[in-house]
């Protein structure tokens, strides 16, 4: 990715968890949503999760050669 | 007082096959263009609600016209994207390809406006007969058997679904297709077949199987209609049903963990069908009026996106006839193609839910809803599968088809590419437009919905909180984006049990032939035997205790006849014994 890109795109995640302290929800439904930024750890965290979680599935389970079925 | 035109089937089935009539190309091009565009007018014409093009048949009403904002909505969606797909299709010049989708298409829409469960049970089989034809058309072995898979699942849940309605009509007394009370067994049936055509796991690996072996306009068409028209009839029928809350959020995550190991660019993104589709069967079941009206929308905006996606990979399967990530990453392909990258990057960020696209304003309405029922863990879940879909079909798909590394170890030369014919770029271009449209100007849609809409979607928080969710799920990808690269490999799924199940029936049914084979050869050697032992007693005893080994000559009577002479002294002794008997006795 070019450099510029790059800080751009941190930029733009900085901008994002910091309005995250400044706008709340107007009726919260659940008790997270009165964290500030849960939506980006959220994120952070439950794609590191899914990737884990399926790589792991994948590697001890589910994945076979692609010949699998040819026989 | 309703306008009696043709129901929009009979205008798809008819103009079906009415295209092989036409000789000239351009005259067909243009036929495939004016039926969806033909029928969409038909469906504007019906301004009111109600029931038309009714007919009487063995007793029992069929009603072709059940017409009201919910089978309205799926019926403009089905005609737009109709007429993308045959836009998309033009350069076909097979007509049994494009047969089959007017008959697919048309047979949905029959799905979508019967009234009846009878007419919807002909439909129903019908799309399923039509659309497998859009999979073998590809002409490969691994088309025909994911054909015959494909068929097989989709008869057995058509089956399943014609007992459940048979039940259903025997003891309601009534064939009217309406909601259906959730419990008899005859409810079970229909759900189940139902649910079958919907992918809910674990009866969903016919779609990830099928789909990606279909032709490259196939593909297109079919993801839009059967899944589709499945949650439509979940809608009219089984609205609340608590089971298919839990389904529903569950299969919206199920598709995203195989999302993370599929290699196959069309076999990926069929997962992400399942997920979405996921969305809608979830909110099905939490069944308010705002989760109704999340689900309706939703299908709408993802049978345009989805289609859009699978454009774009077909595009680069058409281009190039590559269709895995190990063979597409590192080509550098974003050069050659970049209004592909950018048409295909549209349905992408609307499929994530991206602010001002369409999937923003419908997928956010069904996770609403569910916040709205105040359920967190069905909340947390389909946000769960909201950052597995961004991941994959935003970031890996888009970064391994026309970015990506080379695999370590290997060169790798580039190769052959440019951008897709015109008339594809066209069919994205104006599928990226409504996509774009539609998100941009929520209205349009939430106007047609089966419910009065009080949801808004543009809120700072809805967005900052989108926000946040796909930046910080952009910054995980970018830490693990060289151990999300394809792998070489395929993952067993629920069609595992019989794909391997029927090499085991047929394992088992050889033995059973053995067997039987094994039995009839020991029957007939007895049978031989009595039948040589029959013709010959004698000899037969005879042969037992000589030690040459003699012809078996049919029996001859003279062979063992005694000479005359011995019967005469037979005669004699017995007289004799009797003389002497006589004498003693007097």
């Amino acid at each position: 990715m070019p450099r510029i890109l790059r800080y751009l795109f941190l930029l733009a995640c900085g901008v994002a968890v910091v309005l995250g302290f400044l706008i709340h929800a107007k009726h919260p439904l659940f008790r997270w949503e009165i964290i500030p930024a849960f939506d980006a750890a959220f994120g952070f965290l439950g794609c590191i999760l899914i990737v884990l979680i399926s790589k792991m599935l994948g590697k001890y389970w589910l994945q076979k050669d692609e010949d699998y079925y040819d026989d | 007082m309703m306008i009696s035109t043709a129901p929009p089937a009979f205008i798809f089935i008819l103009g079906g096959l009415l295209l092989p009539l036409l000789r000239a190309r351009r005259l067909k091009q243009a036929w495939l263009l004016f039926i969806p565009a033909l029928a969409f007018v038909d469906l504007i014409a019906l301004q009111s609600s109600g029931t038309c093009w009714t007919y009487h048949f063995l007793g029992y009403n069929l009603v072709f016209g059940r017409i009201d904002t919910l089978s309205l909505c799926f019926g403009y969606v089905f005609c737009i994207m109709a007429f993308l797909g045959m836009v998309y299709a033009l350069h076909v010049k097979e007509d049994g390809q494009h047969l089959a989708a007017m008959f697919y298409i048309g047979s949905a829409l029959g799905v979508t406006f019967a009234g009846d469960l009878l007419t919807l049970f002909v439909f129903w089989e019908i799309m399923a007969a039509s659309s497998v034809f859009l999979i073998w058309y590809q002409r490969d072995k691994a088309a025909l058997g994911a054909g015959f898979r494909y068929l097989m699942v989709h008869l057995f849940g058509g089956s399943l679904l014609l007992a459940g309605i048979i039940i259903h009509v025997s003891t309601t007394g009534s064939t009217q297709f309406g909601v259906i009370d959730y419990g008899s067994l005859s409810s079970l049936l229909i759900l189940l077949g139902f649910i079958i055509n919907a992918a809910v796991p674990p009866f969903h690996a016919w779609l990830s199987d099928a789909y990606p072996e279909a032709t490259v306009t196939g593909s297109v068409f079919l993801t839009a209609f059967t899944t589709k028209s499945a949650v439509y009839v979940l809608i009219r029928a089984f609205p609340g049903v608590e089971l298919l809350v839990w389904m529903g959020a569950i299969m919206a995550v199920y598709g995203v963990v195989y999302a993370v190991l599929e290699n196959d660019i069309r076999r990926l993104l069929a997962y992400h069908i399942i997920s979405q589709v996921g969305y809608m069967v979830c909110g099905v079941g939490l069944g308010t009026e705002m989760a109704i009206n999340g689900s309706t929308v939703h299908a709408f905006c993802h049978i345009l996106y989805k289609a859009l996606l699978f454009m774009g990979a077909a595009s680069i399967i058409h281009v190039t006839g590559k269709r895995k990530l190990t063979e597409l990453q590192g080509r550098n392909l974003y050069k050659k193609m970049p209004i592909c990258l950018s048409l295909y990057m549209v349905g992408a960020f609307s499929i994530s839910a991206v602010p001002l696209f369409n999937g923003f304003i419908s997928k956010t309405m069904v996770v609403a809803a569910a916040g709205e029922l105040h359920r967190p863990i069905i909340y947390l879940l389909l946000h769960l599968a909201s950052i597995g879909t961004f991941l994959h079909t935003g970031l890996k798909l888009p970064y391994g088809i026309w970015f990506g590394k080379t695999p370590e170890g290997t060169t790798r030369r580039e190769i052959e590419a440019k951008e897709p014919p015109l008339h594809m770029l066209i069919a994205m271009g104006m599928t990226a437009f409504l996509c774009i449209v539609t998100g941009v100007f929520p209205q349009i849609l939430y106007n047609l919905l089966p419910y009065p809409v009080h949801y808004q979607p543009y809120t700072p928080y809805h967005i900052v909180g989108m926000l946040q969710l796909l930046l910080l799920t952009a910054t995980a990808f970018w830490l693990f984006a060289n151990k999300l690269g394809g792998e070489p490999t395929i993952s067993i799924d629920t069609d595992w049990f019989y794909r391997k199940g029927a090499g085991l029936l047929m394992r088992y049914c050889y033995r059973l032939d053995e067997a039987r084979t094994g039995i009839q050869v020991f029957a007939s050697r007895v049978v031989a035997g009595v039948v040589v032992v029959s013709k010959n007693p004698i000899q037969s005893v005879q042969s037992l205790f000589s030690r040459e080994k003699s012809v078996l000559l049919p029996y001859n009577a003279d062979t063992y006849r005694p000479a005359i002479g011995v019967g005469v002294m037979v005669l004699l002794v017995l007289f004799c014994i009797f003389c002497v008997i006589l004498f003693f006795r007097f």
